[in-house]
Order: structure tokens, then C-alpha cells, then sequence
């Protein structure tokens, strides 16, 4: 028993330590100033992923073989103080095996694609290098077993997916865009540190462990019952909207489509945009504390599904419409946890991971033989309109029609609401700032600072 | 080796003086560069060995100075500040490293230093002073207005020698009020704080970050202030730090000139160690002292991206996008590592601080974590938006090479290693930091209210 146990820590930590050594590597060689060839960099990725992927693989058979369901690696207390307590731990269990293997298979051939369509782009070691930071943290949010380990590979993932949405940095749009991917990021980032605040002051610590029992995922103690564990459930639950981009988030999908093809496959069609989803069934038990809280998922999920069902109806490039029909399945995912069907959902994203990842690296080609296919016969294929489409009133379809074009306005909404009364007072207060300032100082003309259109 | 046997206490304190007053009679600014270097590793080595001295046998006779003595507090703030004016000097454009602006920097880092381990308030409050009078002399070398800054420099300085002066005796209310106010205006705690993005303006970049990144006001409040101020005045003025955390972050986010962007996120982040010493916890007073490493370190290499960029390229506005990562990918790159560092990014010098700071404030209640998080979120959103703004878009045509300089070279390493390596003895820190912050609460005479947390509790 004892050397199956270590066995398993070392496969557990050799998951994690690969992407960490490849890290080091691009550390030492940002160092060293040295400057890594395009087939050095394609190796170390793929090597990289290929040992933590066999690890994983190689951890799930010796869990299997000896019905082990649930397996805890301890790292020891990271940093202890009076009411505070940091600890980095990982968890080998049906869930994150399951997770870290679609994520590293799925990285697997997405850095294999890359390597080849990324060839003499300007920015390839840059693309491998955040590609590097994502693989880390997605490797150590999937296996985290506390709040805080978790939140180490959310925010890296976070990072990394706004650097590649703005990676073709010579045109503004990408970097608009990712400065709004990062803000929405900013907001849930901040429910998350809130929500590892509340589990220290419910626990004293940060473990899933503590919070919910040490049973096999998704078995729970049965009391998970209070006003605390509802504000838990909602500060989770902003965390993962604004990480699967669920409403009122969801304006920032479309947008992160900026970045390369195989960033958009991996990220936004496989991986990040479902690491809100993971969050959900990670503290599932959180969630059944209060039925109301379940409630509320199923909304959100349906809610988000409906929205990016009509959304990706209007849409006329592939990767957005790609991306709202992830959304729409992300949402039926969602709503899947709320009514309380944990295995179901865990299939379903796994299996709509993969389904989009091969979608969004097909979709260039696919566009190719479209439009040969289009020149061949002479004429554009006509799209059926659905049945249901068709007997609604025509001012309904309209209405619809722009609704879905406008994208729900949410972006407007968020706009109108927030950004612009925020940059609105802040600007006066600066405006206020600088003529105090030539106040003091006897200058005659005060600077007037104007209030920008475009907020951020 | 033995590292108690040689006085490095009086190496660190005198050898920027000694080389301050041996650049003072140099004529070519090469050659004071060099000089100013040169003492710099000097005083760096001298304050690194102090610090290993102090942990090796902390009771040695030879970490003692006079009023000097290298304690638990300031052992590990000699080499912090000693990095932060190594970074300065690196940071600074052969155009602008004059003979003076080096006598200037060796004189502020040794009286930054003395303050920090000053045992005596008298010799505290002297050196506050100097090191105020310090950016007056800059902006005067540049032939700048000082009257903005004077309006702060005068009131500080008597609020600092009145309240000095009747707290000694007896502590009476007022006197400890204008000694807090006078704490309050040196650390720009709103609506005190209109001198400093004007100082970020006008006098030097380099002048002002010296001023303001070491935070020495903290040392006053640590030493002076906590052991008697009353528990109102203490939790008032911590709101008050709070609301300049977040406030100074929302202007941050607005500003389209990056030096008042980095004005106000320096001041968004010392707010947040300020409120971390006003709030007084053994957890909040932890975060503060770990904060205050991590800040300087971070936001000194902040600085040091934007005054390379500076030299290259005058000043910096934040309203269009100015594509320099294709002619500096190395200032880009410290620049995102030592931002993101400000804000504790995982993996960073600044992620256990930033955990413990708002862990701790939950004690007090949920509001102000909730509050705390909101100025990071901010923060946060600044620093993105001044990398997109700096660094991204397209790149312009130069007939000469911006590549970095060697100097700025080993900047730039020095703050990847910071910031990396240093994450890693977070728990050193945080052990050595929480064992001060006992030591300076049971200084305190006046006991603590009950904590909110444990109000609910009962």
C-alpha cells in the first residue's frame, strides 16, 4: 500500500512538474538572452505535455486497477500564520484525472497543429510561451485541492489567454479586446479570492477537503447547510460566469476570438471557457446547500444556452459562430450541474470539448472547400430557417434578428452602466485633481482632461 | 567566514555618504556614473550582509551604530532598499545621471537606510525631514516650480515637529492627531494626497520614486505612532487608507500620462500598507511588513520599465497604442512580471502578501476584504491597460537601435529574479515578519477592541 501511494504522489507531482520545468526553461533562457529555435521550442512543448499526460494516464490505471477513488497529494503548508493558513495540495479523483487528461490531450494536439501553422510567425516563441503559462495553469487548477492552488492556475490561465487574444499586438483590435477579456477576468478573479476568503473563515483553511468531506467526487457530507455556504455558492458562481463567459459576461467570447486559430480551439472552444464549468462541479456539494442556489444555475445555464443559441444564429464569421455555439452548450452544461446530473455533465463537457476543438482547427479549411464547393456549383448553398423561426410573428423575428445581431446588448448594457459612469467619475475627479494641483502650484490655465467615448 | 565580525551596519550607512561626498568634486558625469555604481554594489553587499549577519546572530554588538542598529524591522529592508536605488541608477538615462542628481542619490539612499534602523525618534524625525527636502532639491536642479511642493514639504514638517515635540511627555490626544496628520500627508492618504502625482510630474521620475516607494512614514507610524495612538484614531485613519487604496487604483485606470499611472498605483499600494498598519491585527501588521518588500521591489521595477521607455522615447502618454515590445520585448516583459507583481500574482514576490492582506482585513469584517479586492481588481485593470497601451499596436520606424542597454540588462534580470525567485521564500518572510509584528503590538499600550469576527462568533 505505502509504495502504491508514493507511486501515485509521483506520477501526481510529475503531472504538474513537467509544464513547471518547461517554464524553467523559458525562464533561463529569458535570462540568458539566448534565443530558442522554432523546432527546440516545438520538442520541449510536446515533451513536455507527453510526460504529463503519461503520468496522468499511468495514475487513472493504478487508481482503477486498485478501485481507489480518491487520492490526496500534500505539498505541506505553504505559509502559516494566525488566521491564515496557505497550503498547496493536489487531488487525484474522477474529476481531475478526467479534466487534466482532456487537457493535456487536447494541448497535445493543439501544439502539435501550431508548431506547423504558427511556422515563422514573428511571435512563435511568444505563442509557445503562453501557451506554456496556460498549460500550467490548467494543469494545476484541474488537480487543485485547495481554494488556492486553484486559484494559482485560474489567474494563469487567465493571463495567458489575454496576452494570445491580443497576440497579433500590431493591430489595435486584439489588445482592445483583450484589455476587455481581462477586466471581465479581474471581476470573477476577484469573486474567487472573496470566496477563498469566506472558506478560510468557515474552515480556517482552504481545502475542498474540509469544505465538503473527504468522500470521492461528487459524494459530499450531507451538512453543507447556512448563510455562509449560499454567499460561497454566489461568489463561486460569479467566479465561473466570468470564466465561461455566462451572462451578463458573455459579451467577451466573440472578442477572444482575435487571437491565432489554435489559441481559439484550445481556450475558448475546449478548455478555458469550460474551466468555469469545472469550478461548478468541483464544489457542486456547495451548491445544493441552499436549493435556491441550484435554482439559480439552472437559470443562468438556460438563460446563457438560449442567449448563444440566437446570438450564434446571426453570426457571419465561423469562429464567432463557433464560439456562440460553445456558449450554448457551456450553458446546457451549466444548467445540467443545477438540476444535480454531476456525471452527465462531466460527459458532456468532455465530449463538447473535443467536438470543438476539432471544429475550430478544421474551420479554416472547411472554409476553403466551402467556397470551392460554392464555385463548383455556381451558387450559395441556401440555410434552412427552422420551423419554429418561420411561425413567429415578423415583428417578433425582427426583433429577434436585431436582439441576436446586437448580442443581447449586453455589451452596451455593461457599457452604459458601468465602464462609462465609472470613467466618467473618475475623469472628473482627475479633471479636479490637476486643477487643485495648478492651484497650488500658480498656474493660470487648468487642464481640462476629456471624457473619452470608448471606455478602457 | 565570519559576517558579525565587520562592522556592515556602518559600511551600509557611510559608504553612500563617503561616495557622495567623493562624486560631489567629480566634473564628467561618466565618470560619477561609475563611481555611483560602484558604491551602489558596495552599499548593496555591505546592507546583504548585514541583513545574513542579523539572522546569523541576531544580539551582535557589530549591528549596532550609535542610534543605529540593524533589528528584526530593519534587517531585511537594508538590501530592499538598497536594490530599489541599485534600480534607480541603472534605470537612469546617461542624459539625466548628472554628478549631483548621483550625490543626490547616494545621500537619499543613506538616509533612507539610517531611518529605517534608527533606534532614537529624535534622529528619525530628522532624517524624515531631510528626506522631504530631498525632492525640493531635485526639482530645483531642473528649474521646476517648488511652491506645489512646498505647500505639502512646510506643513508636514511642522505638523511632524509639533506633534514629535508634546507626544513625547504624557501623549496627549492632540499631539499623537498631529503626528498621525503629519504621517497621513507624507503617505498622500486622501484628501491629503494632491502633492504626489504632481511630484511624479514635475521633479524627476527618479527623485520622486525614491521619495515615495521606501515608505518611511510606515516607520514612523510603526515606532511612534502605534504604541500610542487611541483605537479611534487608529481605525479612522485605517478607512481613510482604504478609501485612498481604492480611489488612487480608480484613477490609475483613467490616466492617460504614465507617470501619473504609476503615481497613483504607487499610491493605491502604499495606501494598502498603510492600512494594513492602522488596522493593527497580528495578521494585518504581518501582510504590512511582507507588503512593504514586496511593493518597493515590484514597483521599483515597474519604474524601471517606464523610465528606460522614457529615455527612449520622452514622456509616455496611455491614450494611443505605441507598439515598443518589437524594439524592447525585454522592458515589456519586466514591465507585465513586476506589474502583475504589484498586484500578487501567483507565482510572484507580491501573491503571499497581497493572500495575507486580505485574509487578515476579514477579521474586521468582510468589507473591507470585499473593499481590498476591488482596489487589486483596479489595479490590476491599470497595469493591463498600460502594457496594451505601451507596448502593443504598431511599431514605429527608427534609423537608430532602441535595443537595451547592458545597465538596463541587468535590470531587467534582477527584477525577473526578484519577482520569481523571491516568491519562493514567502514563507521565510511571513515567519520572520509575523514574529515583529508581535514584538511591535505588544509595544502598544492601548488594548485592542474585539475583532468583528469575533463579535459574531460569541
Amino acid at each position: 500500500m505505502p509504495d502504491q501511494d508514493r507511486l501515485l504522489t509521483t506520477l501526481g507531482l510529475l503531472i504538474v512538474a513537467a509544464p513547471f520545468a518547461l517554464l524553467a526553461v523559458f525562464f533561463a533562457a529569458f535570462l540568458g538572452q539566448r534565443r530558442m529555435e522554432e523546432q527546440t521550442i516545438g520538442r520541449l512543448i510536446q515533451g513536455a505535455i507527453y510526460v504529463s499526460l503519461v503520468a496522468a494516464l499511468g495514475a487513472a490505471a493504478i487508481m482503477l486497477a486498485h478501485h481507489l477513488p480518491h487520492f490526496t497529494i500534500e505539498l505541506g503548508d505553504w505559509v502559516i500564520a494566525p488566521n491564515y493558513h496557505l497550503k498547496f495540495q493536489f487531488v487525484l479523483d474522477l474529476l481531475s484525472l478526467s479534466y487534466v487528461t482532456l487537457a493535456l490531450g487536447l494541448c497535445a494536439i493543439i501544439a502539435a497543429f501550431s508548431t506547423r501553422y504558427l511556422h515563422r510567425e514573428p511571435g512563435y516563441n511568444r505563442f509557445f510561451l503562453l501557451f506554456a503559462v496556460f498549460l500550467m495553469g490548467m494543469v494545476t487548477a484541474a488537480l487543485s485541492d485547495t481554494v488556492e492552488t486553484l486559484f494559482a492556475g485560474w489567474e494563469m490561465v487567465g493571463l495567458s489567454s489575454v496576452l494570445l487574444i491580443a497576440f497579433f499586438q500590431e493591430r489595435p483590435a486584439p489588445p482592445r479586446n483583450g484589455l476587455r477579456v481581462w477586466i471581465v477576468y479581474r471581476v470573477c478573479d476577484a469573486a474567487l479570492m472573496l470566496a477563498a476568503i469566506l472558506m478560510h473563515e468557515i474552515n480556517g483553511e482552504g481545502d475542498f477537503d474540509r469544505l465538503v468531506g473527504e468522500h470521492a467526487w461528487p459524494q459530499h457530507d450531507p451538512l453543507l447547510i447556512g448563510p455562509h455556504f449560499a454567499l460561497l455558492g454566489v461568489l463561486f458562481i460569479i467566479a465561473a460566469a466570468g470564466k465561461s463567459a455566462l451572462i451578463p459576461f458573455s459579451g467577451w467570447l466573440p472578442r477572444a476570438m482575435e487571437g491565432p486559430t489554435p489559441s481559439s480551439a484550445v481556450f475558448y472552444g475546449a478548455l478555458s471557457v469550460h474551466l468555469g464549468v469545472f469550478l461548478l462541479l468541483r464544489i457542486s456539494p456547495v451548491l445544493d446547500s441552499a436549493p435556491w442556489l441550484s435554482a439559480l444555475v439552472v437559470v443562468l445555464g438556460l438563460t446563457t444556452a438560449t442567449f448563444g443559441y440566437l446570438a450564434g444564429r446571426v453570426q457571419t464569421d465561423i469562429k464567432s459562430a463557433l464560439a456562440f455555439a460553445s456558449l450554448t452548450q457551456v450553458g446546457i452544461i451549466i444548467a445540467e450541474i443545477g438540476f444535480g446530473l454531476r456525471y452527465f455533465a462531466l460527459i458532456h463537457m468532455l465530449g463538447h470539448a473535443c467536438l470543438r476543438t476539432l471544429q475550430f482547427i478544421r474551420a479554416p479549411s472547411l472554409l476553403h472547400d466551402h467556397h470551392q464547393l460554392e464555385n463548383a456549383i455556381g451558387v450559395r448553398p441556401r440555410a434552412e430557417q427552422p420551423q419554429w423561426e418561420q411561425r413567429l410573428p415578423a415583428r417578433v423575428q425582427r426583433w429577434l434578428y436585431r436582439f441576436s445581431l446586437e448580442r443581447g446588448y449586453l455589451d452596451s448594457l455593461l457599457e452604459r452602466f458601468i465602464a462609462r459612469p465609472f470613467m466618467i467619475l473618475f475623469t472628473r475627479f482627475d479633471c479636479w485633481e490637476r486643477r487643485w494641483a495648478n492651484l497650488l502650484e500658480g498656474r493660470k490655465a487648468p487642464e481640462v482632461t476629456e471624457i473619452v467615448d470608448e471606455p478602457l | 567566514m565570519n559576517l558579525t565580525a565587520f562592522t556592515w551596519l556602518e559600511a551600509t550607512l557611510l559608504l553612500p555618504l563617503i561616495g557622495a561626498a567623493t562624486v560631489a568634486f567629480i566634473k564628467l558625469p561618466a565618470a560619477a556614473a561609475r563611481w555611483s555604481l560602484g558604491v551602489m554594489l558596495a552599499m548593496f553587499a555591505a546592507a546583504v550582509a548585514t541583513s545574513v549577519a542579523f539572522f546569523s546572530a541576531p544580539g551582535s554588538a557589530q549591528l549596532r551604530m550609535g542610534a543605529f542598529k540593524a533589528d528584526d524591522l530593519a534587517a531585511p529592508m537594508l538590501p530592499v532598499l538598497a536594490i530599489l536605488h541599485l534600480l534607480t541608477l541603472l534605470g537612469t538615462s546617461k542624459f539625466y545621471l548628472t554628478p549631483m542628481f548621483c550625490v543626490r542619490m547616494l545621500v537619499s539612499a543613506s538616509a533612507t537606510m539610517a531611518a529605517v534602523t534608527c533606534q532614537s525618534d529624535a534622529g528619525l524625525i530628522s532624517l524624515m525631514v531631510l528626506l522631504a527636502l530631498l525632492p525640493v532639491w531635485g526639482l530645483k536642479s531642473l528649474d521646476r516650480s517648488v511652491r506645489g511642493y512646498l505647500f505639502y514639504a512646510v506643513p508636514f514638517i511642522i505638523l511632524l515637529l509639533l506633534g514629535w515635540t508634546f507626544a513625547r511627555d504624557g501623549s496627549p490626544v492632540w499631539a499623537i492627531g498631529l503626528l498621525l496628520l503629519a504621517i497621513k500627508l507624507c503617505g498622500g492618504i486622501a484628501p491629503l494626497h494632491g502633492w504626489l502625482p504632481t511630484l511624479f510630474q514635475r521633479a524627476g521620475f527618479g527623485t520622486a520614486i525614491l521619495f515615495v516607494l521606501p515608505l518611511i512614514e510606515m516607520v514612523a507610524a510603526l515606532r511612534l505612532l502605534l504604541p500610542h495612538a487611541p483605537e479611534w484614531m487608529l481605525h479612522a485613519t485605517s478607512v481613510a487608507c482604504l478609501f485612498t487604496a481604492v480611489y488612487a487604483a480608480g484613477m490609475a485606470v483613467v490616466q492617460n500620462e504614465a507617470r501619473r499611472f504609476y503615481a497613483f498605483l504607487a499610491l493605491s499600494q502604499t495606501s494598502m500598507v498603510m492600512f494594513a498598519v492602522m488596522s493593527h491585527t497580528v495578521t494585518s501588521l504581518t501582510a504590512a511588513l511582507c507588503l512593504w518588500i514586496s511593493i518597493i521591489l515590484s514597483m521599483a521595477g515597474l519604474g524601471f520599465s517606464l523610465r528606460a521607455l522614457e529615455s527612449r522615447f520622452g514622456s509616455l502618454s496611455l491614450r494611443e497604442h505605441h507598439g515598443h515590445y518589437e524594439q524592447a520585448p525585454g522592458l515589456a516583459i519586466g514591465f507585465l512580471i513586476a506589474g502583475l507583481a504589484s498586484v500578487g500574482f501567483p507565482g510572484t514576490i507580491g501573491f503571499v502578501p497581497m493572500e495575507l492582506l486580505i485574509s487578515g482585513s476579514a477579521q474586521q469584517g468582510l468589507g473591507y476584504s470585499v473593499t481590498l479586492a476591488l482596489a487589486a481588481m483596479f489595479n490590476g485593470i491599470a497595469i493591463m491597460r498600460a502594457y496594451f497601451a505601451l507596448f502593443t499596436g504598431k511599431r514605429p520606424t527608427t534609423s537608430v537601435s532602441l535595443q537595451i542597454t547592458p545597465p538596463e540588462r541587468v535590470g531587467i534580470v534582477m527584477i525577473a529574479l526578484l519577482v520569481f525567485v523571491g516568491g519562493w521564500f514567502s514563507p521565510a518572510v511571513v515567519t520572520s515578519r509575523h514574529r515583529v509584528a508581535d514584538e511591535l503590538l505588544q509595544r502598544r499600550q492601548v488594548a485592542p477592541p474585539p475583532l468583528a469576527l469575533d463579535v459574531v462568533r460569541r
